[in-house]
């Protein structure tokens, strides 16, 4: 199983591996000191690398856009995975997540 | 060992009794991954204590429960409480805490076994009760709310922490005709949407026949046959036929074994 991480470049902050119980909280914390020193009008958050996610992959999604939404940013989230579409879809999250082409 | 992974559950000459009497006598049942199974029978059969065998909840005296190449009789505590965040269990109550709202109890497994910060757990919760309708209730206390609507908020819960297996026990038992169509639908895009293997132990033949994709019927300590709806629609197999078909008397006996009757009413008077 690949290990959780997320990373800023520039404005894009990307996630990759698992996306669970086990990693989110670190993600979470991770994710959110990244973001205190983004630059830019616009966020991107890429999911490309995401091997393999559970509901809290989509929670990160949604605190890091309101970490982003805090500071007057807009977002777009792009690479979201099957599987991230699928509980999105069960949720209706869809129509909460700024989707743009990956 | 198990090897086929085709399966989410494999049940090995299962043997379970209770006292003197032997509810299970090495039965051997395999859950499909990815697929709703029906496990059906009369009152009484024993489904409930099958769910909770598999769930490890109960130790069978004799065979094998795997899940996920884990033979579960023989693991330990710790490593059973890990295990058990792979099922969600809808109860056949819902058994909801009466003591905390819907949001606390949909949020109970999450708090119990992660370390997500609020925020996180909000959302999740959220995300889980707009699944089953019911985002807007998240304030209410499970006193306020009708049956349909209990066994929905559970249903949010058995799913909080996204198991691989999800059992239903009982599910349709006390629903209205809307909400049983509501659970069916549920159930269903749960299991598709997900990719959750779903057990569904229900004594409801048409609803559980419209959803599953492979049904169990036990009885008698044992499996009586297995087969998708279709096949055991047909079944010539005599006491497949009296639970398919719901013919009150057969190898099932109407009458609970009595005395003679007619000794009974009058004794020994001619």
């Amino acid at each position: 199983m690949s290990e959780a991480q997320v990373n800023l470049q520039g404005n894009c902050l990307s996630l990759s591996g698992v996306l669970d119980y086990t990693s989110g909280p670190q993600l979470r914390e991770q994710g959110g000191r990244l973001l205190r020193g983004l630059a830019g009008e616009q966020l991107q958050i890429d999911c490309q690398a995401v091997s393999k996610s559970s509901s809290v992959g989509l929670a990160l999604l949604l605190a890091f856009m309101r970490d982003a939404q805090a500071q007057g940013k807009t977002v777009r989230i792009v690479g979201l995975p099957e599987d991230m579409r699928q509980i999105a879809e069960v949720c209706a999250l869809d129509e909460c997540l700024p989707l743009g082409d990956s | 060992m198990s090897v086929d992974n085709a399966y989410a559950v494999e049940l090995k000459g299962l043997t379970f009794r209770r006292g003197a009497r032997t509810i299970f006598d090495k039965v051997d049942i395999r859950i499909p991954r990815g697929k709703v199974t029906g496990i059906m029978g009369p009152s009484g059969c024993g489904k409930t204590t099958l769910l909770r065998l598999i769930a490890a909840q109960l130790r069978p005296h004799a065979g094998e429960v795997w899940v996920n190449q884990c033979n579960l009789p023989q693991l330990s505590r710790s490593e059973l409480f890990h295990m058990r965040k792979q099922f969600g269990v809808l109860f056949q109550s819902g058994a909801l805490f009466t003591d905390l709202n819907v949001f606390e109890n949909v949020a109970f497994p999450l708090r119990v076994h992660t370390h997500l910060p609020e925020e996180m757990i909000r959302d999740i919760v959220l995300m889980k009760l707009q699944a089953v309708g019911l985002r807007g209730a998240v304030e209410l206390m499970p006193d306020e709310l009708s049956g349909g609507m209990k066994r929905r908020v559970a249903l949010a819960r058995a799913i909080a922490l996204d198991p691989q297996i999800l059992m239903y026990d009982e599910p349709f038992v006390g629903q209205d005709p809307i909400a049983m169509g509501v659970l069916v639908r549920l159930i269903r895009l749960l299991n598709d949407a997900l990719g959750i293997t779903s057990i569904v132990v229900s004594h409801d033949l048409a609803e559980t026949a419209s959803i599953a994709d492979y049904i169990y019927v036990v009885g008698d300590a044992r499996v009586l046959g297995h087969g998708t709806p279709a096949e055991l629609m047909v079944s010539e197999d005599p006491q497949i036929r009296q639970f398919m078909q719901g013919i009150p008397d057969g190898p099932v006996p109407f009458h609970f074994p009595a005395v003679d009757y007619r000794s009974d009413l009058l004794g020994g008077a001619q």
